[in-house]
């Protein structure tokens, strides 16, 4: 460590022949989060209904999933996916295993979040809908989703923003993501501080944009601002056909 | 020729009471049940184009899923609902899918909790049903709903959230949304059971307003003095059957049933000691 002291400063790396890797690394960890995020997205939304199921053995099935991968650390699941399928004869490719594993992972969380939003929209709104002559389609489409979207929109992003970090453990399998091209550089150029520093900053600038574009839609969102063409246009109407005193007065 | 009059004539009479004011709502011989639990257990009523009635009695009694029945939000296990002369449910069939959603369209619903849509203003929340259910356009859609939530008091309000909106006014966007289809009839379901008294006070001056418009309405609600005032009939319900109806003076004050009396006592004894 005190040897890295010694060597400390800005750039004694050559970063622009290492921009080419770097680069691939970069890519590559965008690779693995956006096939996994969509992955678990999708089974974190079946586990939810799942939960909701009226069948019961189906309702525990997923219940212990969830249960059991939300208490298992992530790098157990990547070995496991990776060498452990390999020693019982099923050989995945590294990329496969990391997704995989990501997916199993953060599918579990998902469908957590994704049963809170559902849960949160209460009864009384799909009987309102109901009972104004809307379609089962109408009542999901206009009703429940927007409002679960919105419920479910925070943590969602958090749980994105924790997955592309998270593909740095995917250096274990040597997975040529960001973070094993970090440790490649640094073992060439005995530089540990400044790539460690360097490959820090690019997942700061990958991942803050996204935590600031979660909280922002979110408080757009609260605020009711319309994000909808369809919708604003709406609004824009309604304020037109307003009374002058009730469309200037208070609000 | 004098058959076929004739025939007609019994058509109409079975939508028709002997003074000429049509049948709205009908139930007879209603049952529902939840499991082995009989929660209407034998209901007949009768509900003409521009009565008010409202529906009392203790928690438990029967009167929201008598509502409920009404609309189809509850299935009726047995018996016969009709609605604007249409069989809505018999002997525990009722409508399905696009016949029910025309049902709903031509029967408005109050809430107690008001389940006003969250996520859209109170403008939007009347001219949702406008614009996905009726198809209106959205020029005739504003208008509509800016002109309803004009009659209800709150066209300042027309682009606040729910959230932002107060108990009483929650409830009065909640009432025009549900006049906005121009149902033949309102189910309120103990619309100010969830206020205080200030907000209570609101809403009931817009129920009292749609009152005298002629609206035809069906009002569970612990409000005697408002049932006294407005309503046409009390219907007094216990344990799933209707125990006593007639007209309100006579159900609050000289009910034969003991549960009736039990009921409104505590009204009576303050009314004669305020008297």
């Amino acid at each position: 460590m005190t040897a890295n002291f010694t060597s400390f400063g800005p750039f004694h790396v050559d970063w622009i022949s290492w921009a080419p890797t770097v680069g691939d690394g970069i890519i590559k960890t965008l690779e693995f989060t956006a096939v996994s995020f969509a992955g678990a997205i999708m089974a974190g939304l079946l586990l939810a209904l799942m939960r909701e199921s009226p069948v019961v053995p189906v309702r525990w099935l997923a219940r212990i999933y969830t249960e059991v991968f939300k208490n298992l650390p992530l790098i157990t699941v990547i070995f496991l996916v990776y060498f452990g399928l390999a020693s019982m004869g099923l050989k995945l490719s590294v990329f496969e295993a990391g997704c995989v594993s990501l997916i199993v992972f953060y599918a579990a969380y998902l469908s957590e979040v994704f049963r809170g939003g559902l849960a949160s929209i209460a009864a009384g709104q799909r009987e309102a809908a109901h009972a104004l002559g809307l379609t089962e389609r109408e009542v999901l489409a206009r009703v429940v989703v927007p409002q679960a979207v919105r419920v479910v929109m925070p943590a969602t992003t958090t749980m994105l923003v924790d997955m592309l970090k998270s593909t740095s453990l995917l250096i274990t399998i040597a997975a040529a993501e960001l973070m094993t091209v970090g440790q490649l550089i640094a073992s060439t150029t005995f530089q540990a501080m400044e790539v460690y520093l360097v490959i820090g900053v690019i997942y700061f600038v990958m991942c803050y944009p996204l935590s600031m574009a979660s909280l922002w839609l979110e408080r757009k969102l609260k605020a009711g601002t319309p994000l909808s063409p369809v919708r604003r246009r709406l609004i824009g109407e309604i304020r037109l056909a307003l009374p002058a005193a009730a469309a200037g007065g208070q609000s | 020729m004098n058959a076929t009059r004739a025939a007609a004539e019994q058509v109409a009479a079975s939508s028709a009471s002997p003074d000429g004011h049509e049948v709205v709502i009908r139930a007879e011989h209603l049952v529902k049940r939840f499991g082995g639990n009989r929660v209407l257990d034998g209901i007949d009523l009768v509900i003409r184009r521009g009565e008010v009635v409202s529906l009392m009695g203790s928690s438990g009694g029967g009167k929201t899923t008598l509502l409920r029945c009404v609309n189809l939000l509850e299935e009726p296990t047995e018996g016969v609902v009709e609605v604007d002369g249409e069989v809505v449910s018999k002997d525990g069939h009722s409508l399905h899918r696009a016949r029910r959603v025309q049902l709903r369209q031509r029967v408005g619903m109050v809430f107690q909790s008001f389940n006003l849509f969250q996520h859209l203003t109170a403008a939007e929340n009347v001219a949702l049903p406008l614009l996905r259910v009726a198809r209106a356009d959205r020029d005739e859609a504003v208008a509509r709903s800016v002109e309803l939530l004009a009659r209800v008091g709150l066209a300042d309000k027309a682009l606040e959230l729910p959230a932002r909106l107060s108990g009483g006014q929650q409830q009065r966007v909640a009432i025009a949304r549900a006049l906005a289809l121009r149902p033949v009839a309102l189910l309120f379901d103990e619309p100010t059971s969830a206020l205080d008294p200030e907000s209570s006070q609101e809403v009931l001056k817009v129920m009292r307003e749609l009152s005298t418009q002629g609206m035809t309405m069906l009002i569970a609600t612990h409000e005697v003095g408002f049932a006294l005032d407005v309503s046409d009939r009390i219907v007094f319900m216990d344990r799933g059957r209707i125990v006593h109806a007639g007209p309100p003076r006579e159900v609050v004050f000289g009910s034969a049933s003991e549960r009736a009396r039990e009921f409104f006592a505590g009204f009576v004894r303050q009314g004669s000691q305020a008297g």
